[in-house]
């Protein structure tokens, strides 16, 4: 089941500029950066600005609205990518609910994109 | 188990079941590998290129050795390839035919590479692609065979445009796979049981069996029920969680597949559900297998679970079920 595994476990880190949240795949097999939108983030119900969110995936950042552009980039199933925001005000050691949703386009189907909501509540560390 | 049928249908498993224990980093591709041949669930093995190898189509040569190493380590025998035939991947045009072509190139050499003999290629490369590839198939020593997975049938327009395609080319090299998705009789009860948690009304369950029963084109069915849905209120978020209906689960007959028997290389042995009695919930096994039987089928059914879109059930207690129930329908059928 795929509804669970948009943020990953233990997947909230405070960082000198704001906060990651650690996100993966929510299909069988790799896709093209270009399929996968980044659709919303909620903190304890607030949605976020995505204008100043950054995709982080191998070292690469990327801003959400280039991410269609990136057809040749592929997202590895196994491996996490990070939302960087400018959330400034969390405490390590908090909890947090955090909802991403996440929407892909299966380039080998037509017609068919599955928009994919987790929401978990995570320990910011 | 093995059957001790005199069929040249064997049996084999596909990584593709195992995606919750892969996604969830409960097993890495060696081991999911090691385990299935530990448990005698071959000994055909088939994985999905862009699923397991990081970096696909490129594969190394030192990766490719590590690979087949393995594979003669444990035993198995590679049956078949998934490759994908990715048209869509920029979002605002289909790729045009040359670069379809030259998309799935590499992914031809990979598997050959690999050591696989076939690869699984989807509708969306087109037939006319695929008429070019031949002269590499030939090449490299391997077969390319369509899969025929739900909303399609073996007679679906978009189907029947790529046997036409094989008639001309006439090449030993072009077949099928169907998907036993394309042939189901009912909707799997876990995915009834999921849209039901997931707080989907009764009266939207039953409008979209009933579309569904009243049969067609598997887009025309979704946009149909979408707007006879949205008519009645339904919330729009949970009316499309019932969409994979429309597009996992046809109703073609499955006798049907005897039409494609001669150019079937391969199958998937698609299952979700089983019986108390052991049955697959909704394909009738014992009727699909015997059409392949008697039409002299050669060639691996790998057992490929799907349920794990919506639950997180054990794929290996899954695939052993569907491994025992062909094994006994097989048997019988002699």
């Amino acid at each position: 089941m795929m509804h669970h595994r948009v943020i990953a476990d233990n997947g909230l880190k405070v960082t000198s500029g704001g906060c990651a949240v650690a996100v993966r795949l929510p299909w069988y097999r790799s896709l093209p950066l270009s399929v996968v939108d980044v659709v919303s983030i909620e903190f304890d119900g607030r949605v976020i600005d995505m204008s100043n969110v950054v995709f982080q995936l191998e070292g690469s950042s990327i801003r959400l609205d280039e991410l269609r552009a990136r057809t040749t980039e592929n997202w590895f199933v196994l491996d996490t990518a990070y939302l960087v925001l400018n959330e400034k005000n969390l405490e390590v050691g908090k909890e947090y609910d955090v909802a991403v949703t996440l929407a892909i386009y299966p380039p080998y189907l037509k017609d068919l994109h599955r928009v994919v909501r987790t929401q978990k509540r995570l320990l910011a560390h | 188990m093995q059957s001790a049928s005199s069929s040249n249908l064997r049996l084999g498993s596909t990584l593709y079941s195992f995606t919750t224990e892969y996604h969830n980093h409960d097993y890495s591709f060696e081991s999911l590998i090691r385990r299935i041949a530990a448990e005698n669930l071959g000994p055909g093995l088939e994985i999905v290129g862009f699923q397991s190898i990081k970096g696909f189509p490129v594969v190394s040569d030192a990766y490719a050795d590590w690979f087949r190493g393995l594979i003669d380590e444990v035993g198995l025998e590679l049956s078949c390839l998934g490759i994908n035939s990715d048209f869509g991947i920029n979002r605002d045009r289909k790729m045009t035919e040359d670069e379809l072509f030259d998309y799935h190139v590499p992914q031809l050499h990979a598997a050959a590479k690999l050591g696989f003999p076939l690869i699984r290629y989807q509708y969306g490369a087109g037939p006319e692609a695929i008429k070019r590839l031949v002269p590499e198939a030939e090449k490299l020593g391997l077969k390319l065979a369509l899969e025929i997975h739900a909303s399609h049938h073996v007679q679906h327009p978009v189907i029947l445009a790529f046997r036409e395609m094989y008639e001309q080319v006439n090449s030993p090299l072009l077949g099928f796979i169907p998907d036993f998705g394309a042939s189901v009789h009912s909707v799997p009860p876990s995915f009834l049981d999921f849209v039901r948690s997931i707080g989907v009304a009764e009266s939207m369950i039953d409008l979209a069996l009933e579309v569904w029963h009243a049969g067609g084109n598997g887009s025309e069915m979704a946009a149909q029920f979408y707007q006879k849905a949205v008519a009645m209120g339904g919330d729009a978020d949970l009316i499309l969680e019932l969409f994979p209906i429309f597009g996992l689960f046809s109703r073609q007959d499955p006798r049907d597949w005897a039409e494609i028997m001669p150019q079937t290389f391969h199958i998937h042995g698609k299952f979700f559900d089983f019986a108390d009695d052991g049955a697959e919930a909704s394909i009738d096994y014992a009727s699909t297998l015997k059409v392949f039987v008697e039409g002299d089928f050669n060639g691996y059914m790998s057992s490929e679970y799907e349920g794990h879109h919506w639950t997180d059930a054990d794929a290996f207690d899954k695939v052993r079920r569907h491994h025992a129930l062909a094994s006994s329908i097989l048997h019988k059928l002699g």
